[in-house]
């Protein structure tokens, strides 16, 4: 299978990084409502102690875990499958199965392959129909990844691994045909000075995951990205000379995210090309893995492991994205007050995350229907901050 | 030829096959062959003169293998005999060949107690012909 032209088209050109004291020439967005032309919601599988890894023996099958990623699942993806199939390739099987084809299961397929594996995949769906495509697709790998208390002394350092891990991966698909990762510069504004938010535990809030089933506050969740700020560009104050949007305060850093169709394309194609096979299959219990021909399967369902497995500490958090007409020629982010825009390859993301509920947002909540209003909200509090980008004209 | 090459390779393999059955019978990593001790040396070893390539858990890198899982498909079947000769002669890469035998040994129990073999009561031997004696097997991972 070909790269589709249109991705190849639709590649922007780079945008060099401006001079200390120029205001870079940006194209301002068009951010009506006319233009959102999709809504995307879908649930994070959180996993209370971090993404299942572990072995479990289903009839004599080895079972091998890979699912409960949060909000991180693109963005483990690549280190996750390496602990998985590390795992997997140490009984010496010649193929094995993978159940589940999101981000995660695929990409377990491709690392499977890359080692010298025939694989199948059994899943539902296939990519692009699986709640990954609904994600906003950017590289958070510390998002909503663990509860603190349940993860362990042990979870840092392995989280760390996949991260930087799967980092270095990502870098080896920048510039290939329609651009399946990308950075772009992230703008960041506000009427007031820019600090990262802290959340100290309240001690006004007495439960925790541990008594309700559920994390109570911002300081159960474990943040972790600090381990990795070596290599992860960290935002840097822009003066006022420097600050394309005029406010009193801006912030600029480098960002790296993923454009659905190509990446998921890209994948598919070296699956297929590498003589995988997909079975369509609905897996009603864990039992029925004991049926398959592959004597190893690699488990990565996502959030449907908390039914089909039982696993009780997957907790749903739901997100959702709004999508606006791609704007190639606005190749940027822009963030305010946590609502966002950023213009990829398959349309501009817009975001409306309530920046006083930090990770609570959407805990607990597995409603999978995308609501309009906080998008329009974004969309209008966002649309001024181009008004000097129009004065002044963009980037054509 | 190749009729020929057949059998002139089908006689290779019975002199190996005799001389193999003429040797001691080799026994598996599943008996318990180092102890916790061992590997416990071993560990320190590794922290010095392995972990800024390979990492602390022995996950390794993009660029740099892994001593768990894909390590395991990678020497499982074969002689341990086979590793602890790569490790004398091609390791650490910065400095190949300088472990001490004693220290080489070590290491070996280090990485079949990660790969999740069991310890026994007598430390591996620091001994390439004893440890040709020994094939690593594979075991159900954690």
């Amino acid at each position: 299978m070909a790269m589709p032209r249109a991705g190849l088209a639709a590649a922007p050109a780079a945008m060099p990084t401006p001079a200390a004291g120029m205001k870079p020439r940006l194209a301002p967005m068009r951010v009506s409502p006319d233009q959102l032309i999709d809504m995307k919601c879908c649930i994070r599988p959180l996993r209370a102690a971090g993404p299942n890894l572990g072995t479990e023996i289903v009839g004599d099958r080895l079972v091998v875990h890979n699912y409960g990623h949060g909000g991180s699942g693109w963005s483990l993806s690549w280190g996750s499958a390496e602990v998985a199939v590390g795992k997997a390739l140490s009984v010496l099987p010649e193929s094995i199965a993978v159940v589940g084809c999101g981000i995660v299961g695929l990409t377990s397929a491709v690392v499977a392959q890359r080692a010298g594996l025939k694989v199948t995949i059994y899943a539902r769906e296939l990519l692009p129909r699986t709640r990954s495509f609904r994600a906003s697709g950017s590289y958070t790998p510390g998002s909503r990844i663990a509860l603190v208390g349940p993860a362990g002394a042990q979870f840092p350092e392995l989280w760390e691994q996949m991260a930087r891990f799967s980092w270095k991966m990502f870098r080896t698909f920048l510039g290939l045909p329609g651009n399946p990762v990308e950075f772009c510069d992230s703008y960041n504004v506000s009427d007031k000075p820019i600090e990262r938010r802290k959340w100290p535990p309240n001690p006004a809030i007495a439960g925790s995951w541990e008594t309700a089933g559920l994390p109570q506050q911002n300081s159960e969740f474990a943040h972790l990205d600090e381990r990795i700020r070596d290599i992860v560009p960290q935002p840097v104050d822009l003066a006022p000379e420097e600050n394309p949007f005029d406010t009193p305060y801006a912030q600029r850093s480098s960002h790296m995210y993923f454009n659905f169709p190509a990446y998921g394309h890209m994948l598919l194609t070296e699956f297929f090309e590498r003589g995988g096979r997909y079975v369509m299959r609905d897996f009603h219990s864990p039992a029925e893995f004991a049926g398959l021909p592959e004597k190893v399967v690699i488990h990565a369902t996502g959030y449907a492991a908390r039914d089909l497995w039982q696993d009780r500490t997957i907790i749903p958090v739901r997100g959702q994205t709004g999508w606006l007409v791609p704007q190639p020629e606005a190749h940027y982010s822009l963030r305010s007050n946590n609502m966002s825009l950023l213009s990829k390859a398959d349309g501009v993301v817009v975001m409306n995350n309530n920046p006083d509920m930090g990770d609570m947002l959407g805990v607990g909540d597995s409603t999978e229907l995308p609501n309009r209003a906080p998008i329009e909200e974004a969309l209008a509090a966002l649309a001024p901050l181009f008004a000097p980008l129009a004065v002044r004209g963009g980037r054509s | 030829m190749r009729r020929g090459a057949s059998i002139l390779a089908a006689a290779a393999l019975a002199v190996i096959a005799s001389a193999l059955s003429a040797a001691p019978k080799a026994r598996g990593t599943g008996a318990g062959v180092y102890t916790e001790a061992q590997a416990g040396e071993g560990a320190r070893v590794y922290a010095v003169r392995c972990a800024m390539c390979h990492g602390p858990g022995l996950a390794g890198t993009v660029e740099t293998p892994g001593l768990v899982g894909k390590f395991m498909a990678n020497w499982a079947g074969r002689p341990l005999g086979d590793l602890y000769d790569y490790l004398g002669r091609a390791m650490p890469q910065p400095s190949p060949g300088s472990l001490t035998a004693e220290d080489n040994a070590r290491l070996v129990a280090f990485l079949l107690k990660a790969n999740g073999v069991a310890a026994g009561t007598t430390a591996l031997p620091a001994d390439s012909a004893a440890l040709r004696r020994l094939v690593l097997e594979p075991v159900r991972p954690r």
